[in-house]
Formats: structure tokens, sequence, C-alpha cells
């Protein structure tokens, strides 16, 4: 165990934690112990007696937006197996927050003073920021059209377009990143929860991701608001797990039903181990840990 | 077949029909995508390194590749010979195979690891350190003890090597195989 990796962390947390409460965001803790855990196809939930632990507390703040709260953030444990590296734990801290009636680009620049804000408090040189699209990215780093490639186009070894995607982001894109980069405009078929957009050169998912010194930090979702589409997304996730050999996720029901309640809303997740570990320079998160 | 999970350092694996092993490995799984597995890879045959990606549930062929513990017997002016110190068996392999960094510092019994791909000798790993006697050198000169300060030495297998000035013809030294560098006067 590392007593000043820990001090760091900590003033990483007194940061992140007056940095909400100087904007009016409400700290709100939810269950770690849920019926439903997820709703994405490569997420991998721990079982526990009597439910699941969650990979994300998106559910349930939401549940929260829809009945009412505008800005909300919640720091805590999340659990996804199946997951680990020096960039991945099991079990990790997750900071999530929420901002009703707000956009990406808001949530883009909260994100960017965070961000300095630890880097103030770690005493380290603010690093240089950078917006770039998905398309623009493998353009410039691949000499690939996303719009137009196909799966082959993109790895002859990937036969679906989205793995050979990931293929190429982790071998080519991400090792390329620098500084702090937000990374916008995300192919539709990884929307998630996010909003899709129809009327550009090719369907993208309103979401968008920050890369810190080449480790993912943050994603961010103009947050879907149609329960039916919702559920399909679920079901679709569910079909290719199920095509996978893996089980279903268990669809949670009054996620939905809230998700159609919701005004319009920004939310962002952020890998806070992460955050401390690429901010304060380390090799990866083990140093902030106790084990 | 070995899956992503076996993945460690120092894996022989079995690719582009030539054999490799894994020198570094990572794993990195996108928040929206599934998991990878990032190596660096060397080919045992020709040294070069390379980046390779696998998807996590990839399949990775094992390659066929064995290491015995063999003496060094004889060069016959074209083959080096070696005997596996278990079964007796003898091996002739040629030095362009075992390259210049295994052959300067190679002396009769020395104890090698010698790896074979599909049953054919393809290296040669020697102690990382050998003790070999000078066969060479100009007289040292008395007192010069300054860092930095070397002349060359040949040895009893060939090859020529920096030492210190005070270090004389007919001393047995020590060198480190893994970069050829005098480490010291040999302790026996």
């Amino acid at each position: 165990m590392n007593a000043a990796g820990l001090r760091v962390r900590a003033r990483v947390l007194a940061t992140t934690r007056a940095f909400f409460a100087t904007r009016g965001y409400l700290e709100v803790p939810t269950p770690v112990l849920v019926p439903s855990a997820a709703m994405e196809e490569h997420l991998f939930p721990l079982r526990a007696e009597g439910g699941l632990l969650r990979t994300s507390p998106e559910f349930a703040l939401k549940r929260a937006v829809a009945a009412g709260l505008g800005r909300i953030y919640e720091i805590g444990p999340c659990f996804r197996g199946r997951e680990d590296g020096p960039w991945h734990g099991t079990e990790f801290l997750m900071l999530e927050w929420y901002r009703v009636g707000a956009g990406l680009r808001a949530l883009i620049d909260e994100t960017r003073e965070l961000v300095q804000a630890v880097e103030q408090t770690l005493g380290v040189p603010a690093q240089p920021w950078r917006e770039v699209t998905v398309r623009e990215l493998f353009a410039e780093v691949c000499g690939v059209d996303l719009a137009t490639a196909s799966a082959s186009d993109l790895s002859p070894d990937d036969e679906s377009w989205d793995e050979a995607f990931f293929r190429r982001w982790v071998t080519d894109i991400e090792p390329s990143l620098t500084g702090a980069v937000v990374v916008t405009e995300w192919p539709a078929s990884q929307a998630a929860l996010a909003q899709v957009r129809t009327d550009g050169a090719w369907p993208t998912a309103q979401r968008f991701e920050v890369y810190y010194r080449g480790v993912e930090l943050a994603n961010a979702f103009f947050e879907l608001l149609d329960s039916s589409e919702q559920r399909a997304r679920f079901m679709s996730a569910n079909a290719a797990r199920l095509a996978a050999g893996e089980p279903p996720h268990p669809v949670d029901e009054d996620f939905v039903q809230a998700v159609g309640r919701m005004p319009v809303t920004a939310g962002i997740a952020l890998g806070l181990d992460r955050l401390v570990a690429a901010v304060a320079g380390w090799e990866g998160i083990d140093r902030g840990r106790v084990h | 077949m070995y899956q992503t999970s076996d993945i460690r350092k120092g894996l022989k694996i079995e690719r582009d029909d030539a054999p490799w092993t894994i020198t570094y490995f990572q794993f990195v799984k996108p928040g929206k995508g599934c998991a990878f597995t990032r190596t660096k890879q060397k080919n045992l045959l020709t040294g070069r390194v390379v980046d390779i990606t696998y998807k996590t549930g990839e399949k990775i062929a094992p390659a066929d590749i064995s290491e015995h513990t063999m003496q060094y017997l004889y060069n016959d002016g074209e083959l080096y010979h070696f005997m596996n110190t278990e079964n007796f068996e003898q091996v002739g392999i040629p030095g362009e195979v075992l390259g210049k960094d295994v052959t300067d510092f190679l002396l009769e019994e020395a104890e090698c690891q010698v790896l074979f791909y599909k049953g054919r000798p393809v290296n040669a790993d020697l102690p990382n350190f050998v003790d070999l006697k000078i066969t060479y050198c100009e007289p040292g000169v008395k007192g010069n003890t300054a860092q930095g300060t070397s002349k060359p030495a040949t040895l009893e297998t060939g090859a020529e090597v920096q030492v210190p000035l005070f270090i004389n013809e007919g001393e047995t030294i020590r060198i480190d195989t893994r970069t050829g560098d005098y480490v010291g006067r040999s302790s026996e």
C-alpha cells in the first residue's frame, strides 16, 4: 500500500466535491446492490446475493433526474467483471454527474474545468486540450473514412464492424493520443444511452469521451429520452449477448419508464482512479488504491 | 491453442510461420467496446519486435519450441557442436545462426540453453557471466586507475573486448555476455 498515493487521491476527492458544491450540484448516493446492473453488450456485472453489483450508478441517477433533481452527482464504487490490468480494476471509483437543460458543449467545458482544478490541486502542468471527431481521428491516424469504410477496410481480422473499429482504436488511435483530447461524434452503433443524429454525413451518437495522456477518462451522453427506444436498445444488446453465449441483462423497467420522464439532460461518467493516476503521472491506478 | 488469458511474458507463440515470444502485454478495454490484449512480441529467428493486438476470445497457436541444456563441445570451422547433457545427443549449429554475440564468448564445456524450433536449433543462450582468459593485450600502465581509460584485449575465444589498463595478458576476466562488457577479474 502506498500512503503518499492515498493522500493524492484524497486531495482529488476533496477538490471534486468542492467543485460540484460550488456549482450547485447535489451529492446523491445510490444503491450498489441493484436488480439490473447494465445494458451494454460488453459489460459483465458481478452477482451478489439478492441482485447484481452496479457497473455504474446510471440507472439510479436517471431515476433521480426523472424525479425532479436538476444537478446531481455521485462518487462511489462500481464493479465490472473480466476487467483487470494496469488501468482496469474489477472494483473502481466512479464519478457520475447529470445536468438538466445542458447539451454536450456545457459538459465538455465543465469536464475541462474539473480536470484543470485537479491539475492545480496536484501542482502539475496543465495539459493542452483538443477537440476532434472520431471520423477526423481515423482519417488522420489510419487514413480511413469511417463514413464509408467496411469492417474489412478497417481490419481484415474482424467480421463485425464495431470489433474492427475497436481493434484499430486500441492498436492505432489510442496510443497516438497526447495531452487532453475530447473525442466527439461516435458511430451510431455505439450510442449506448445517447441520442443519435442522422442529419450529418453519417449517423453519429451524441456522446463524447475524454482521453488524458492516452488514458480513457470519461464518457458523456446527450441522454436518450425515449422509453421505447431505450427498451429496444436493451433488447438488441441482449440479443448480441445471447448470440455470444452470454446471459442477457435483466431489463430495469423502472429505469426504462424513467427515461421517458426525463427532461433534456447531459450526463457523464468519469473513472476517478484513472483521473488521479493519469493527472499524477502514474503508470496505472494501483498507487492510489488500498490493497 | 492458447486463450488471450494465457498471454504472459515469455509465452512462445506461432504466427506467420515463425516463432515469437511475448515481451510485453497489457489488458485494455474501451468503455463501450470489447476487450483486447495489446502485446509486443519478438521474432525468435530474426529478433524483430512487432505490436500485435488480440481480441479477447481469439485463439493463439503455441510455437513448436523446446529448450534443452547443452554443453558446447567444439567448432569444426563451420558448425558449432553441442551435446544434450541429458541424452547425450549432439547437434551442430552454424555460426551465423548463433550470432557473433554468442560465438564471441563461447568456450568449450560452457553450458547453454539451446532453443529448438520444429526440431531445428535456432538459438543458444549463454550464461549471463563467463570467465575468459586474455591471450593478448598491451602491458598495463601501473597506477593508472582513472575512469574511462581502457585498452583492447583479445580473449581465448578470439573476441576483442575493452578492459581497464591494469589488466594484464594471461589474466582471466569476467564478461557480462548480455552486453559484452568487462565486469571484473575472475574470482576463481
